[in-house]
């Protein structure tokens, strides 16, 4: 059974387990109890803001006058286009990348399940070099090949799409020119389901390449692509194995994104950016070079292994990201320790066009390999429609930041006063 | 040319092999080459055999995916082109060519242009201290030749094929036009064809706009971000290419591409990195660049394509005795 200590690990389980029952409290105590927020909801900045629905709606009665009825939560479209993508709700699957975990069956498990929710999925960059692509007698299974198959065999007709990342050295391997000349890849690029991923950085260890620690005997296989490192002494079995980050300017970055857009122009073009000071500008960047959209990992995102001062001391949190970022009409695609509806509703609000699970969704296929995304996406769908409807909004793209209020922020009586 | 860009995929071996039209092509072929060779020798060219394998190979071909070798544990490349070993090969002497194999994994999408083969060779030709319009010069001079030679000696089997070889008579007659990627891109969009400004000619544009004209032509000034990194940077107008294509005329499209090359060292590992390439890889060659590469330019032609254009065949895999064409297993 895999673990992640820093989300609500059974929360998460409970909703893969139950599905939406498991987003009230116990329905068992109803009439009986009294209920009420926990005094320390604890978490981060984002964690922390609130969602403040007004008390006079223009929009709710906007909406009245569409239905001719009262709106319900119900009424609430969570459609969303990102990326290139039509999806059913602003959400996506992000990409495990070669953890252990991320193996052992889980990664086509939970292909298959973001599949039948048409929910796109990023694919890591690592899984071809780690696992194999899945041809020529290499086992399909966990290999890239069986991952956009499970994926493909599943997925609705018009949703989704599956994103491919590839990084500096994973660029070796060259995945992208092997995903783009597979028949098993025909029928998504086709119907424009089919992005690329350039990963520039990833939120556990902004700055630095992927590590994954690794046998002795594995690491002597990609000895000539990869830094080994003897970091856990000479007398463990197990070594270190780094990536380079990958050297990057504006011209850079600008130039990579053209490059793709001229090699693969049937496929999407997204950007992963870590969660850097200059994100800001490194997003505009992307956008100008014509990216479908930009990825930002908050510096609380991943399910990377990362040295313990990276992954408390390294990076900007997902909020200040997003407020370096700022307002803009290009696809933002955020991560960062998302699992139910109100961080999602926050990163929305402050200008995301959808959000990823990354660790949530792993908990939720370990928990239930046939139904625990589902049940967990459901979860997050329904407290969407619940917050939104609250905020006397239907669509997703009326939600601003006057949704939320941040603890400490000034008060609003001087403006409104 | 005759038939349509989808022209029909090749029949079996033998049929293919025993068809006139094979034979008279292969024939036309080795004209090309035997032209080729004189032109070159004639004007001081040595030619070198090409090296078939390395630790890396061409990056820049858009989407095609390399082939992979074991070679003794290292992985090794199957050349996509020589464009690497051209530049090295120009410390030994200053006028060089190939006639080489090549193997490109290419997008199945390529399968139906009628003018993509997984495995083809180039004429691949390198001069030192040349600029891009002295390769120009020397391309269309090539050309020039080896339709004069093929027209005089292959005259039965361009008869069999029915080529006519009033085809050519401006081809030897004027200058081929070289308009930059900026008027290619405006012409296409003239022609209602959606081209991007910074992307490569897309192969409809190319076959669009090989139409409009009674000779090849040459495009020049490919904008950054559409070519590999060994395609050298204007010093004076940041963002384009000191690059070229020459494109036949009666939508047969691209027949060679080539220009100045990136050979400083440091500019070397910029545009690898602006490509996406990790220079870690090119070991080999940038220990060589960093000692000093003889700035150069050049190009690669097709050698197939070219015998498509001057034998007027509809599809390319009939200038191939063993044509494979993407993502068809054939032997």
């Amino acid at each position: 059974m895999i673990t992640a200590r820093q989300l609500p690990e059974d929360a998460i389980r409970a909703r893969a387990r139950e599905g939406s029952a498991a987003i009230f409290p116990d329905v068992g105590g109803y009439g009986r109890s009294l209920f009420g927020a926990d005094v320390d909801s604890g978490g981060d900045e984002l964690d922390r803001a609130r969602i403040v629905p007004p008390v006079f709606v223009p929009r709710r009665l906007e909406k009245m006058f569409d239905l001719a009825r009262e709106p319900v939560y119900g009424d609430v479209g969570l459609s969303t286009v990102l990326g290139g993508f039509t999806a059913p709700s602003p959400v996506f699957l992000c990409a495990f990348g070669s953890t252990q975990v991320a193996g052992s069956g889980l990664g086509i498990a939970a292909s298959e399940q973001a599949g039948r929710l048409g929910m796109p999925m990023v694919i890591g960059e690592n899984v071809v070099p780690m696992h194999g692509y899945g041809r020529m007698g290499e086992s399909a299974e966990d290999g890239l090949l069986g991952r956009i198959r499970a994926y493909a065999g599943a997925v609705p007709d018009g949703l989704g799409g599956v994103v491919v990342q590839q990084s500096t050295e994973d660029a070796d391997a060259e995945v992208w020119n092997l995903v783009y000349s597979d028949p098993s890849a025909t029928k998504l690029l086709e119907t424009g389901r089919l992005a690329f991923e350039l990963k520039v950085g990833q939120g556990a260890k902004p700055g630095l390449g992927g590590m994954t620690v690794l046998s002795r005997t594995a690491a002597g296989e990609i000895a000539e692509q990869y830094t080994v490192d003897e970091a856990f002494g000479t007398d463990t079995a197990m070594v270190l194995r780094s990536s380079s980050p990958g050297t990057f300017t504006g011209e850079i970055l600008r130039q990579q994104i053209h490059l793709m857009r001229n090699n693969y122009p049937r496929a999407r073009a997204w950007v992963k950016l870590h969660p850097g000071r200059d994100v800001g500008e490194a997003a505009r960047v992307a956008w100008a070079a014509g990216a479908d959209a930009v990825t930002v990992d908050g510096a609380e995102g991943g399910t990377g292994w990362a040295p313990s001062v990276f992954l408390d001391q390294v990076g900007l949190p997902l909020v200040e990201c997003l407020r370096r970022v700022g307002k803009h009409d290009a696809s933002l695609l955020v991560s960062g320790r998302i699992w139910e509806g109100a961080r999602a509703l926050k990163c929305l609000a402050m200008g995301a066009s959808a959000v990823g699970l990354g660790r949530a969704a792993l908990l939720a296929v370990d928990e239930d390999a046939t139904e625990g995304l589902v049940r967990l996406v459901r979860c997050l769908e329904l407290e969407l429609r619940l917050l939104t409807s609250a905020l006397g909004k239907y669509d997703l793209a009326e939600l601003t930041s006057d949704d939320l209020w941040f603890p400490g922020s000034p008060g609003r009586m001087e403006q409104d006063g | 040319m005759t038939g349509t860009p989808e022209a029909a995929l090749p029949p079996g071996t033998r049929e293919h092999l025993t068809s006139p039209v094979t034979q008279a092509a292969l024939r036309i072929q080795n004209s090309i080459t035997a032209g080729t060779r004189e032109y070159l020798g004639m004007n001081g060219f040595v030619e070198l055999q090409p090296p078939l394998i390395g630790p890396v190979t061409d990056p820049g071909c858009r989407g095609a995916k390399q082939v992979d070798v074991d070679y003794y544990g290292h992985k090794y490349k199957m050349m996509t082109s020589v464009i690497l070993y051209k530049q090295a090969s120009l410390l030994a002497f200053d006028k060089i060519f190939y006639v080489a194999p090549n193997v490109r994994l290419e997008p199945l999408e390529t399968s139906t242009t009628g003018r993509h083969l997984v495995e083809f060779t180039q004429i691949d030709v390198e001069v030192a201290r040349a600029s891009r319009e002295d390769v120009l010069d020397l391309a269309q001079g090539l050309l020039r030749h080896v339709v004069t030679y093929t027209l005089r000696e292959s005259k039965v089997d361009l008869a069999t094929l029915g080529r006519d070889p009033e085809a050519f008579t401006a081809l030897l007659d004027e200058d081929f036009e070289r308009m930059t990627h900026r008027e290619a891109v405006s012409r296409l969009q003239g022609l209602l064809h959606g081209q991007s400004a910074d992307a490569e000619i897309d192969w409809q544009g190319e076959r669009l706009i090989s139409e409009q004209t009674n000779r090849p032509f040459f495009i020049v000034d490919y904008p950054k971000g559409s070519r590999g990194f060994t395609d050298g940077e204007s010093s004076t107008e940041p963002g384009v290419l000191r690059n070229f294509d020459l494109i036949a005329a009666e939508g047969f499209g691209e027949l060679c591409s080539g220009g100045e090359r990136t050979h400083e060292y440091r500019r070397l590992i910029e545009r690898m990195r602006e490509t996406g390439e990790n220079p870690a890889k090119y070991a080999w060659y940038l220990d060589l660049a960093r000692e000093g590469l003889p700035p150069s330019a050049g190009f690669g032609m097709g050698l197939e394509r070219v015998t498509r254009y001057i034998a007027g065949l509809d599809a390319i895999w009939q200038a191939n005795a063993y044509p494979k064409l993407p993502g068809i297993a054939a032997p």
